[in-house]
C-alpha cells in the first residue's frame, strides 16, 4: 500500500471517503439535520463550513509552534469563532435567503465537532499545505454528505431536487421528511445502508488479501 | 476606515480575555486540589482496565483509595502479583501470599446435552430468559447460554460455543464481573491449583436431574466412595470438593457414571 | 416583552421542555445526545451539568451583550465573546466543584468540558437574543430549554438499555438504530406543537 496518508491526495480523499466526518466519523449531527431540508441548503452550509474549516486549518498550523499547550483549546475556539464571523456577514450580504434558511446554524458552525477535532487532530501537528488539504477533504466529504442527504429528503418531501420539480404535479409530497423526525430518521436509514456498502467492500479485500 | 470601530473592537474583545485569563489564573491558583504524587504511581501500577474487580468505580479511584490507606494492595486480581508487588514497593508494605484463582463455568449442559422446556424467542439475554417461567433449561441450575457474561468480559476471555460458555484460562484475570453478571451464579472464581472440578450444581433428585441434563450430578455417592482423602462429599444431593484436601489424585473423574467432574489440563 | 405572570410562566415551560424540545424539535445538542446516553445514570449527569451550564451562560452572555456589546456597536461580535464566555465558564464551574463539593464532581465533573462543544448551550445564548428576552426569560429559556434536553436524553438512555439485548442488523448496530429512534420519538413530541400558541 502506497503511502497514502502522506501526500496531499492521500490526505483530500481521506477526508472524503475513509473518514467521511458525516458518515463515519459520525461528527457534526446537528449541522447535517437541520440544514438538509433541502438540497441547496445543504450545499450552501457545506460551503460556508468547507471555508471555515480551510481558514482555520491553515491558520492553526501556522501558528502551531507558537501557542502554548495549556492555552490550546481556547486559542483555538478564538481562530474558528473568527472565521464563522466572517462567513456568517458574508453570507448575510451576499445570499440572504440561505441566511434565512440556515438562520441560527450558521454561528453554530463554531461549536461544529468536525471543526474543533480536526484542528485538535491534525492541524496543530502537521504542515500548512498538509493541513490545507485535510481542510478541504474533510469540507468536500462534509458537502458530498449534505447534498446526499438533503437530495433524498428533498425528492420525498417536495418532489424536487435542488428547486427543480423531478416528480410532477401528481406526487404527493410526504411533509414528514422536512421535519424533524423525518431528519433523524432519514439520516439514520442512510447511515446504515453506508455502513453496509463499507463491510461489504472490507469483506470483499479482506477474501482477495486471503487468496492472494 | 472607522477606526474608532476597530479599536472598540480589539478592546471589547481583547477586555473580556484578559479578565477571563485573570479570573481562570485565580481560580487555578486558590482552587488547586493537592495531589499525592504517589496517586499517579499507583495508577501506573495497577491493570488499568477499570473493571471494578477492586471494589472500586475505577482504576483512578482504587489508586486514591490505596495512597489514603483505606483499600489493600492485593484488590487488583487483574493485575495479579505484579501490581501487588509494585504497589508494596511504593506504599512501603509487605505483600501477602496470594493464591491465583481463574474463573470457571460449574456447568456443561450444552445443546443436545441439557433439555430444554420450550423454545425462547424473546431478547438473546439470560437475565430476561431466566425470568420468563424459570428459564429454558430443564436444568433451573444450567448454563442458559445467551452471553451476558461475555458482554462483561473486559479481557476476551469468554466466549459461546454451541450454547454455552466457553472460558479461555490464560486470558482470564480473575477480575470476577462475569461471577456477577451471571443471574445463577454458574460462575465461581476457583484457585488456580485446584484443577479437578465438579462442573455441576444442580440439587435436583437423582431421576430429575437425569431427566434434565446428561451430565448432571445424580448424588450418587460413587466419588465420595473412591476418595482416599475425604476431599470431595454429596450435600444437598450435589458433589462438592474441599480444594484444602484435594491430591488432584482424579479418582472421582475416573468413577463418575455423568462425566460431571472435569480434570482441566 | 412578556410580562412575568404564573400563566405565561408555565406555558413558557410547556413550549421549552415540550412543544419545541432542543432536540426533537430544534435539533440543538444532538452530539452527545448520541454520544453519552447509553446508560440512564450517565445520561442523568449529562443533563444535569448541563442544566447548571446553560442557567449560568444565559445569564452572563445577557450581561456582556447588552452592557458590553450594544452599548459599543459591537453585537456582531456577539459569536466570539459568547464562546469565550461559554469556556470560560465551563472551566471555572469544573475548577470550582473540584475543589469546594468533591462528590459533585465525582458524579458530573467528567461532563464538564463536553459541554463547550455542546450547540444546544450556544444555541439557547443566541436565541435569547434574537427572541429578545429581557434577563428573567433568558435565564428560564436557558434552564427550561436544558431541562427538555435532560428528558430528551433520559429516555434516549431507556431505549438504548432495552436495545443491548436485541437482534439488530449488524450494519445497524450504534448510530443508525439510535438515530431512527431518535425520530420516532421525534414523531411523538410532533404531538405537543399546538399546545402553546
Amino acid at each position: 500500500m502506497r503511502n497514502e496518508k502522506t501526500t496531499m491526495r492521500g490526505v483530500f480523499i481521506n477526508g472524503v471517503l475513509n473518514e467521511n466526518p458525516v458518515f463515519r466519523l459520525v461528527l457534526g449531527v446537528c449541522p447535517t439535520l437541520a440544514s438538509t431540508t433541502n438540497a441547496i441548503n445543504g450545499l450552501g452550509m457545506g460551503a460556508a463550513a468547507t471555508f471555515v474549516l480551510l481558514g482555520s486549518n491553515i491558520v492553526i498550523s501556522m501558528l502551531r509552534n507558537f501557542i502554548p499547550d495549556k492555552v490550546r483549546i481556547p486559542a483555538f475556539i478564538v481562530v474558528i469563532s473568527t472565521f464563522v464571523t466572517i462567513v456568517q456577514m458574508l453570507i448575510q450580504a451576499f445570499v440572504p435567503s440561505l441566511y434565512e434558511a440556515l438562520g441560527l446554524f450558521i454561528p453554530l458552525i463554531v461549536v461544529n465537532c468536525i471543526i474543533l477535532a480536526r484542528a485538535e487532530a491534525f492541524a496543530s501537528k502537521n504542515s500548512v499545505l498538509h493541513s490545507a488539504a485535510d481542510g478541504l477533504g474533510m469540507g468536500a466529504g462534509f458537502t458530498l454528505a449534505l447534498i446526499i442527504i438533503g437530495v433524498v429528503r428533498e425528492i420525498l418531501g417536495n418532489g424536487s431536487v435542488f428547486g427543480i420539480d423531478v416528480l410532477g404535479a401528481s406526487f404527493q409530497p410526504m411533509l414528514l421528511a422536512i421535519m424533524a423526525p423525518g431528519g433523524f430518521i432519514i439520516f439514520g436509514l442512510i447511515l446504515g445502508i453506508v455502513n453496509s456498502i463499507v463491510n461489504k467492500i472490507g469483506k470483499r479485500s479482506a477474501g482477495k488479501g486471503a487468496e492472494a | 476606515m472607522n477606526t474608532t470601530a476597530i479599536l472598540y473592537a480589539a478592546a471589547v474583545l481583547g477586555g473580556l480575555g484578559i479578565l477571563f485569563g485573570l479570573i481562570l489564573t485565580f481560580a487555578d491558583k486558590n482552587f488547586a486540589v493537592p495531589v499525592d504524587e504517589r496517586v499517579a504511581r499507583v495508577r501506573e501500577a495497577v491493570a488499568g482496565a477499570n473493571c471494578g474487580a477492586c471494589g472500586y468505580a475505577g482504576c483512578d479511584a482504587y489508586a486514591q483509595a490505596v495512597v489514603s490507606g483505606e483499600a489493600s494492595i492485593t484488590a487488583c486480581t487483574p493485575g495479579g502479583k505484579k501490581t501487588a508487588e509494585a504497589l508494596a514497593e511504593i506504599m512501603g508494605q509487605a505483600v501477602g501470599d496470594i493464591a491465583p484463582t481463574v474463573a470457571r463455568l460449574l456447568c456443561q449442559g450444552e445443546t443436545g446435552v441439557v433439555n430444554m422446556r420450550y423454545e425462547y424467542q424473546g431478547p438473546q439475554s439470560c437475565h430476561l430468559a431466566n425470568q420468563l417461567a424459570g428459564g429454558p433449561t430443564a436444568c433451573a441450575w444450567g448454563c442458559i447460554g445467551y452471553g451476558d457474561c461475555v458482554k462483561v468480559c473486559m479481557f476476551d476471555a469468554m466466549k459461546i460455543e454451541n450454547g454455552i460458555v466457553v472460558i479461555d484460562e490464560e486470558k482470564c484475570t480473575s477480575c470476577g464481573m462475569c461471577v456477577k453478571e451471571c443471574p445463577r451464579t454458574l460462575i465461581k472464581l476457583l484457585p488456580r491449583e485446584a484443577k479437578v472440578t465438579v462442573r455441576c450444581l444442580n440439587q435436583a433428585s437423582a431421576k430429575d436431574a437425569r431427566a434434565a441434563c446428561s451430565k448432571a450430578c445424580i448424588a450418587c455417592r460413587r466419588c465420595e466412595k473412591a476418595c482416599n482423602y475425604d476431599a470431595i462429599h454429596v450435600i444437598d444431593n450435589c458433589a462438592i470438593i474441599d480444594p484444602e484436601k484435594c491430591t488432584l489424585c482424579g479418582e472421582c473423574v475416573k468413577v463418575c457414571p455423568t462425566k460431571c467432574i472435569t480434570h482441566q489440563d | 416583552m412578556m410580562e412575568f405572570t404564573l400563566v405565561n410562566f408555565l406555558l413558557f415551560m410547556v413550549n421549552c421542555v415540550l412543544s419545541n424540545n432542543f432536540i426533537f424539535s430544534r435539533y440543538l445538542g444532538c452530539c452527545p445526545f448520541l454520544g453519552v446516553s447509553s446508560k440512564v445514570e450517565t445520561a442523568a449527569g449529562m443533563g444535569i451539568a448541563v442544566t447548571f451550564v446553560m442557567g449560568l451562560a444565559s445569564l452572563i452572555t445577557y450581561t456582556v451583550y447588552h452592557f458590553l456589546l450594544v452599548p459599543f456597536n459591537l453585537q456582531y461580535l456577539n459569536t466570539i465573546s459568547f464562546i469565550l464566555v461559554i469556556a470560560a465558564l465551563v472551566q471555572f464551574v469544573e475548577m470550582l466543584i473540584k475543589k469546594s463539593i468533591p462528590a459533585l464532581y465525582s458524579a458530573l465533573g467528567i461532563y464538564l468540558p463536553l459541554i463547550t462543544t455542546n450547540c444546544a448551550v450556544l444555541g439557547v445564548t443566541l436565541l435569547n437574543i434574537t427572541e429578545n428576552y429581557n434577563m428573567l426569560w433568558s435565564v428560564l429559556n436557558g434552564i427550561f430549554g436544558a431541562l427538555g434536553f435532560l428528558l430528551a436524553i433520559v429516555l434516549m438512555a431507556g431505549a438504548r438499555e432495552r436495545l443491548e439485548s436485541s437482534n439488530i442488523p449488524e450494519s445497524f448496530k450504534g448510530f443508525p438504530i439510535s438515530l431512527v429512534i431518535a425520530g420516532l420519538m421525534s414523531v411523538a413530541f410532533l404531538g405537543f406543537t399546538g399546545l402553546v400558541k
